[in-house]
């Protein structure tokens, strides 16, 4: 069942087009990454289906009903800034969120604050806070009342690195636990350590969504080496069982179509033309490197 | 309805700035009725016979039932003080961004809306009890013991009073919903309602001789609460014209009032947050 569904989301900023007829599911259970280069509308989409923007065209489906403030009760989420009263103290403004949502309770304001290192700092106000201490009331806020969906957007924002390796393994301890995460951000290496399933963007349209593996292995890509390169190149090349053949750093790639890669049998190939291999890998595409390729950046 | 109550004075318990001004206008009402009736008391000299003079002519203002009327009018003098703890409380929501977090956390933009006419609602209130309490303070140390059975005769006053509020710190909300950053709503509010509408409505009246400023926004509720007795008695043809003109202004506010919050919130469901 999908957690959220998206048919044909357009929406204009005046004579520009932020999303283009955007369509998707989010599987429940699953960490999805929203990925697009700034000013791609990956906000803006997080702001529709939370009902701070109004769509042009288009609909979404959370849980296969319309948006409604019900539904949004039942999701933790954080958009784009932490957005507190600043004369207020974390606690206090987390009562707020108790109060509106419904999420939560007393004790588990302070659970959440413990959970984002805040608990100390519980009484101050948030016009005291530094940046990564705002984001980290705002991960509190979302956290509130253990909901089963959250949307962040950025939820790394301000934070040092401690910060986000820290919100990284709340992430994927929340996701063991069966929650679903919708997660929208420019930190490519941060999706690739955490999401499972992504959506890429560009300028409003979608470029390509599904399994971040489906995504990233559309090849395989096996890195060979041995004391004499240029006798395993041309070793490679005669035999001619690989898509491509190329040099780099001493290291020779052999790119296949996907799931036709078989190392053994290069191993055995190599070993009888006198080849010893020295190294031989299985590499799998970086997601930066995908997500270049598919924005043409 | 009463978790959005609980929710609005949450935001309000601790703001500080809130308390400092609802100080203020604590202090304000009583002041200026307390300074006018030390100005009554005083007039005449030391002199009985012109003290007794000066009030032969203006009568007692700050007897019952006429202190109603007298301390309803100095009070109205003030409300751009509350207004501003109006203004304050919407723009901070777009200054915080916090009108977006209350929507994304689960209020319906209607919640948000009705939250807003609440806390106008609740201010009105609050500065309406705060005038009756001054007015029946000043009434019961200032009235003769003969007036006793006049003491609720003009109380409908607190009723006009408690609309006029709602009416301008409703104009003092769709400044701030309009504008939504704090100085410049203040700035626009103040110099409308001090400045631009009654300089306009006294241009309109005495150079062109139109009466149509009575339907400017504040005028409307101003016409509410007409001048004293006391000083009606300079022109009694047009204090008894003002005083007849109350009933129809009491239906004009109440029109305006339904204008302002229904594009209010006709507005805010449209709009992006």
């Amino acid at each position: 069942m999908s957690v959220l569904s998206l048919q044909g989301i357009s929406k204009s900023y005046g004579r520009i087009r932020a999303l283009d007829n955007l369509s998707f599911d989010v599987p429940e259970g699953c960490i999805f990454g929203v990925l697009g280069p700034n000013g791609s509308g990956k906000t803006t989409l997080l702001s529709i289906v939370l009902d701070v923007l109004k769509a042009d065209n288009g609909q979404f489906r959370w849980f296969g009903n319309p948006g409604s403030p019900e539904q949004r009760k039942k999701i933790g989420s954080l958009l784009e800034t932490p957005n507190f009263y600043h004369y207020l103290s974390a606690a206090n403004n987390l009562k707020i969120t108790h109060s509106i949502s419904g999420r939560g309770g007393a004790t588990e304001i302070d659970h959440v604050l413990q959970k984002v290192s805040l608990y100390e700092r519980r009484n101050s106000r948030f016009s005291s806070y530094s940046l990564g201490m705002k984001q980290r009331l705002a991960v509190a806020a979302a956290l509130l009342g253990n909901p089963s969906v959250l949307v962040l957007d950025e939820p790394t924002n301000g934070l040092d690195p401690v910060g986000i390796a820290e919100i990284r393994e709340l992430m994927l301890e929340l996701n063991r636990n069966g929650h679903t995460i919708i997660m929208a951000s420019h930190l490519l290496d941060e999706v690739e350590k955490v999401c499972t399933h992504v959506a890429i963007l560009k300028k409003g349209t979608l470029l390509t969504t599904g399994p971040v593996e489906d995504i990233l292995v559309d090849e395989d890509i096996i890195e060979i080496s041995a004391a004499n390169p240029e006798a395993l190149v041309a070793a490679m090349k005669k035999w001619g069982i690989a898509q491509s053949v190329s040099v780099k750093d001493n290291r020779v790639y052999l790119v296949f179509p996907k799931g036709t890669a078989r190392p053994d049998e290069i191993n055995r190939y190599c070993f009888s033309q006198g080849i010893v291999l020295e190294h031989l890998v299985i590499k799998k595409k970086r997601l930066e490197a995908k997500f270049f390729e598919l924005t043409n950046n | 309805m009463l978790h959005i109550v609980k929710t609005e004075w949450l935001k309000i318990q601790k703001y500080r700035a809130f308390w400092w001004v609802m100080a203020i206008t604590a202090l304000t009402y009583p002041g200026i009725n307390y300074m006018g009736l030390a100005i009554y008391n005083q007039a005449g000299g030391k002199d009985n016979k012109q003290r007794d003079l000066v009030k032969m002519l203006v009568g007692n203002p700050f007897s019952f039932p006429e202190t109603w009327h007298t301390t309803a009018y100095f009070s109205s003098w003030f409300i751009f003080i509350p207004a501003i703890v109006v203004i304050m409380l919407i723009t901070n929501e777009y200054t915080y961004k916090t009108n977006r977090q209350n929507i994304i956390d689960g209020w319906s933009r209607k919640d948000f809306m009705v939250a807003k006419l609440m806390d106008v609602i609740m201010l009105s209130a609050l500065v309406t009890v705060l005038y009756a309490v001054v007015a029946l303070s000043i009434g019961l140390s200032n009235s003769p013991a003969e007036k006793a059975d006049t003491k609720w005769q003009q109380a409908y006053y607190i009723g006009l009073f408690a609309l006029q509020s709602f009416s301008q710190l409703s104009l003092a909300f769709l400044t701030g919903f309009l504008f939504r950053k704090s100085f410049i709503a203040l700035a626009v509010f103040s110099f409308y309602f001090i400045i631009a509408e009654p300089v306009a409505v006294k241009v309109l009246k005495y150079k062109y001789h139109n009466e149509i400023g009575r339907f400017f926004p504040r005028e409307i509720s101003d016409r509410l609460l007409p001048v004293p007795a006391f000083v009606g008695k300079f022109n009694e043809d047009a204090y008894k014209a003002s005083l007849n003109e109350i009933q129809y202004h009491v239906y004009y506010t109440l029109i305006l009032l339904a204008i302002t919050w229904m594009f209010c919130f006709w507005l805010n469901n449209r709009r992006d947050l």
